[in-house]
């Protein structure tokens, strides 16, 4: 397994020197002179613009720029935004990221909850009125055009309804008087995610541990004890009101991406689970006479889970880009529209770093993937 | 429940959800009012309201007549949380379409220059001079009365040109320190010893600035190392930001000692002021990235209840009940053209930014703010999306910018007098505009615009406005052969006069060689399909002359490139924001300009015109520059270094219901004034 991991590493290494390499020269590729950008910009004090040529070696051939670019990006060096003029990128990128991270993680999660029981169901009573509704359902919404369907959805329950809000992440009036900023707030929402998840996982493997005594619903009853803490903590901060106010935003755009992607998780688990249930174990398990909710959920499902985790491993790391749409409908100030403002006002350091960091983020998805499936299906062995 | 009812239960919800969506809209606001729809189009004398830069912005120029109507402001939406806004507020709400990206007053207007960073932080600084509401005089602010005449005096054995500017007294800052001439003294040094840049030179010119003395804490005095014109004093330095020198001094002192000149910038720049005093109407307070900035009200702001008065006869009046009064332009008296007492009667100013102006429409619509501020205006769609709302009203304004066609002169036939004018004949604007481009366009024929009416010269002839298609094409063909170009085969008209029937072929120049294929740069349908659209029109129209021209729709960026940097083109279309102050006549055709980088890439040269600019710089007074200005214009119409095109006018929309201003007619829309928070007052 060590092998195998530093093997993945040393290909991770590899593909990043190679996205970088494509990055510099697609920006190089694009209309206009790239030096140019950096070394004329007039907003850019005449000094600093020497400083950064210098820096960034654009005085000097089209190679001695790539090598000096390279080395600035192995080194965390992604330069200084132009549009957030002196901000280096890196620290635009890690301020703008707790926002999509807190949006799109919840919206992974709940989009592969909800695609993952209807797939099962439908799996499991093939041909009812549920798979064709869910089926046909799903996949209307998932072809939808999403600028349009985030609108629409705007549209009904913001503005014609009025029970949410049109878009952003917080309510200004409510905020003013807030002594933290927005972004503690999204801080301390990953970390109680991040802590509520260890402790149903610790929670789940203690209850495996102790054989029967964990057996039945008690571990459930515990978490779901661990679940009603939650907002007692919140309450004690002093903040909890500014949490319930994003909360709130977060309804409408995480509910436009769960109708929008639900049925790519439902169909997986549906074939996944189809195909499981032709296995002899599962025949063997009716046999015995087990409940059928427990042939379907312990035995059927359980087993075809493996592909749906590795495509919800993907999406959790892919929600750091966001979705520039998304975001851009909704007014969520996250990476997506950092992208978006930075090729519109061609921020071209910050752009790069951007997508830089974006494929930094897919390799590790990648090497994360496989380990977490020597973890999950105990029949794979890397060599 | 099994899976298939929760599903149907779901899809039960859905639908309703979609039928309550659909029915009429309840009426939830309790005052309801007709949708106004003004339309306007005028700026007054005077210079700009605001450079491409934004140095020269008008300052909120300063309330309406009526007191402030204090409606309650509706408490803070969410039942869950305790709000934090009285329920006797009034929180003047506006929506912005993307982020500020500094606090720093120094980088906002150095690398930081935007115009979002304009709308939130503008006006919080006192300035000499500023420019009066509409019609945009020339008028004092911190400055009690206008300054001495420029005068030389020999200071060390140097002849400098010096003035003298009286200030006002009883002026503060927030915090309750005095604003003096010490603060403009600091201002204007700090600029000059840091070098800073952006927009910072075309305030205080280093090329011209010396340094500046207090006399005492009310008095003035300024040296120039040369006689400044009014570009570079009075609507350069005059307009300076002044800074409150007691918070900024330890902080510049610091960044002095950074090391390098470009060290002490940086470290000015990336300084984040925390409740830095204000001189204005309000303060800033907090910045919330990526979601909102709010300003506060400035309850010592002096020139609350100055009451503002413009006259008919160009009088214009300030006054305030037993502070000061100032009276010029005339003997106040007869009708009153305007007239308002200065606020602010907000409680607060909060910007909240959407993703996109779909978003920031329905926000509007819905209540959340009361104004949107976007240097675009609202597009077509969304204007008459609002024009059908109860408690919104629609305005529009002429904007300040203009779209044009230009030539490179070093190139034959466009460095041909006869060939600019006979392309200029051709173009029918009035057609494509109201035509073509149903009227989101209008047609625009001088480099000043005609809302301009200080500097406008009505006597300016207007190339082919008015003709016909056939007079169009007759009388450009007469232009040419007057010149010498000759045809194989004349383009021949239709009876009617309505079409070509014969293009024209084998065109020549007057030395006899044929005329070369020739390429237009203008910008793509996806960047902007106003100017793409008139690039296949011009092609068209002087193809049918014989004229062998290509449109070539391309980037944004590659245009700037081939023009700007390379000088590597023949015909381009592009577009500028203009100032009120037409100094841009001098950046954009005096010849020095002409190399590479400069504003005049096409390379005009014109030693009449030229000397015409210089004395326009050099120009200290503001009628004889107005008639500098005046025959630069002719020079322009008739030699045609600009095909001027067209413009676009300015849609804004604000809630009628709850707020209003003391006017909404002003050249570049109430986003000129930056949503006027000063003046604006509740209903």
């Amino acid at each position: 397994m060590t092998n195998y991991l530093i093997r993945r590493v040393g290909q991770m290494v590899l593909t990043l020197f190679l996205i970088v390499t494509l990055t510099f020269f697609l920006v190089q590729a694009q209309p206009g002179d790239y030096a140019t950008f950096y070394s004329l910009n007039p907003d850019i004090p005449a000094e600093a613009r020497e400083q950064i040529k210098a820096s960034f070696g654009l005085d000097k051939p089209l190679w001695q720029q790539y090598l000096v670019h390279m080395k600035n990006t192995f080194t965390g060096n992604f330069g200084i935004s132009f549009g957030h003029y002196p901000r280096p990128v890196l620290e635009v990128l890690a301020e703008r990221l707790p926002r999509t991270v807190v949006l799109f993680l919840s919206a992974t999660a709940v989009s592969f909850y909800v695609g993952f029981f209807l797939g099962k169901a439908i799996a499991w009573r093939r041909g009812g009125v549920l798979e064709y509704a869910a089926t046909i359902s799903g996949a209307t919404l998932f072809t939808a055009f999403t600028p349009a369907f985030a609108l629409m959805m705007i549209w009904i329950f913001a503005f014609k309804l009025g029970w949410l809000p049109v878009g952003k992440f917080l309510d200004p009036l409510i905020w003013r008087g807030a002594e933290v900023s927005a972004n503690h707030v999204f801080s301390y929402m990953l970390a109680t995610a991040a802590v509520f998840i260890v402790f149903a996982f610790l929670t789940l493997l203690a209850a495996r541990k102790l054989g029967r005594l964990g057996a039945g619903r008690t571990p459930f009853l515990v978490i779901a004890a661990g679940a009603a803490v939650v907002p007692m903590a919140w309450a004690f901060t002093g903040v909890g009101y500014l949490a319930l106010d994003i909360l709130r935003h977060m309804i409408l755009p995480i509910a436009t991406l769960t109708l929008i992607s639900f049925a790519g998780t439902m169909l997986l688990t549906r074939n996944s689970m189809l195909e499981t249930m032709r296995e002899d174990y599962v025949m063997a398990a009716r046999a015995k006479g087990l409940p059928e909710k427990v042939v379907r959920d312990r035995h059927a499902a359980r087993n075809a889970l493996l592909p749906v985790i590795t495509s919800l491993v993907y999406s959790l790391i892919f929600a750091i880009d966001g979705s520039v749409i998304i975001e851009a409908v909704f007014s969520w100030p996250g990476t997506g529209m950092t992208l978006l403002e930075a090729v519109r006002s061609e921020d071209l350091p910050l752009v790069m770093g951007s997508i830089v960091f974006i494929g930094l983020f897919s390799l590790l998805a990648h090497v994360i993937v496989d380990v977490l499936y020597v973890y999950l299906d105990p029949r794979i062995r890397y060599q | 429940m099994r899976p298939a009812g929760w599903l149907a239960v779901c899809i039960l919800t859905l639908c309703l959800f979609a039928l309550l969506g659909c029915t009429p809209e309840v009426v939830r606001e309790e005052v309801v009012r007709e949708v106004e729809v003004v339309v306007t189009a005028t700026p007054g004398p005077g210079g700009s309201a605001q450079t491409g830069q934004t140095s020269g912005q008008a300052p909120d120029p300063t309330p309406g007549q009526q007191t402030a109507a204090a409606t309650p402001q509706p408490a803070a939406t969410t039942s869950a949380a305790p709000t934090t806004t009285d329920a006797t507020e009034n929180v003047y709400q506006l929506g912005i379409s993307a982020d500020m990206t500094t606090t720093n007053y120094w980088a906002y207007l150095g690398p930081d220059g935007t115009i979002w960073n304009l709308y939130v932080l503008g006006g919080s600084k006192p300035s000499l001079y500023s420019y009066s509401a509409q019609r945009y005089d020339w008028v004092p602010s911190l400055a009690s009365d206008f300054p001495t005449p420029l005068a030389e005096e020999t200071v060390g054995g140097e002849t400098l040109w010096t003035t003298e500017v009286p200030l006002k007294q009883g002026v503060k800052w927030s915090d309750g320190n005095e604003v003096t001439a010490e603060d403009f003294v600091f201002t204007a040094h700090t600029v000059a010893d840091l070098e800073l840049s952006g927009n910072w030179p075309s305030i205080v010119d280093p090329e011209y600035f010396d340094h500046a003395e207090a006399l005492d804490s009310h008095r003035l005095k300024i040296y120039f190392k040369q006689e400044p014109g009014l570009a570079r004093w009075q609507f350069g330095m005059a307009f300076m930001p002044i800074f409150p020198r007691a918070y900024w001094e330890p902080i510049v002192a610091e960044a002095k000692q950074a090391g390098e000149i470009v060290e002490q910038q940086k470290a000015l720049y990336a300084h984040v002021p925390e409740r830095e005093p204000t001189g204005g109407g309000f303060g800033f307070v907090k910045w919330e990235r990526g979601a909102f900035a709010e300003k506060e009200l400035n309850p010592d702001y002096y020139f609350t209840d100055s009451v503002v008065a413009q006259y008919a006869n160009g009088a214009y009046a300030e006054s305030k009940p037993g502070a000061y009064e100032f009276a010029a332009y005339g003997e106040p008296g007869g009708d009153k053209t305007l007239e308002y007492t200065v606020g602010p009667y907000a409680d607060s100013a909060i910007y909240s930014i959407y993703g996109s102006q779909d978003a920031t429409v329905l926000a509007l619509k819905k209540g959340d703010i009361d104004f949107m501020l976007n240097p675009l205006g609202l597009s077509r769609g969304l204007q008459e999306q609002i024009e059908g709302e109860d408690g919104l009203a629609v305005i529009e304004n002429a904007s300040d910018g203009m779209r044009y066609l230009s030539f490179n002169f070093r190139k034959e036939p466009m460095g041909n007098k006869a060939f600019r004018q006979a392309v200029a004949t051709l173009i029918d604007k009035e057609f494509l505009t109201s035509t073509v481009l149903q009227g989101v366009a209008l047609p625009m024929y001088t480099t000043v615009p005609e809302g301009n009416r200080a500097w406008y010269n009505p006597d300016v002839p207007l190339i082919g406005k008015g003709l016909s298609r056939g007079e169009r094409i007759s009388q450009a063909v007469q232009l040419m052969k007057d010149a010498g170009f000759t045809w194989e085969t004349e383009p021949r008209i239709s009876e009617d006069g309505r079409f070509v029937e014969q293009a024209g072929e084998g065109l020549k120049m007057p030395n006899g060689e044929p005329m070369p294929a020739m390429e237009i740069l203008a910008p793509s349908p996806g960047y902007d399909p106003l100017r793409s659209t008139f690039a296949i029109w011009i092609e068209r129209w002087l193809n049918e002359v014989g004229i062998p021209v290509r449109a070539d729709l391309t980037g944004f960026n590659l245009i700037v490139d081939k023009v700007f940097t390379r000088q590597d083109f023949d015909m381009w279309i592009l577009g500028w924001k203009l100032t009120a102050y037409p100094d841009y006549l001098e950046s954009f055709f005096h010849s020095r300009h002409s190399g590479l980088e400069g504003h005049n890439p096409g390379g005009y040269n014109n030693p009449e015109f030229d000397r015409l600019a210089d004395q326009l710089l050099a120009e200290t007074d503001l009628e004889a520059a107005r008639q500098q200005v005046f025959e630069m214009q002719v020079f322009l119409a008739e030699d045609l270094p600009y095909v001027v095109l067209f413009d676009t006018p300015l849609v804004e929309a604000f809630r009628s219901g709850r707020v209003d201003y003391p006017y909404t007619e002003t050249w570049g829309g109430l986003q000129s004034a930056s949503g006027m928070p000063a003046l604006v007052h509740f209903k």
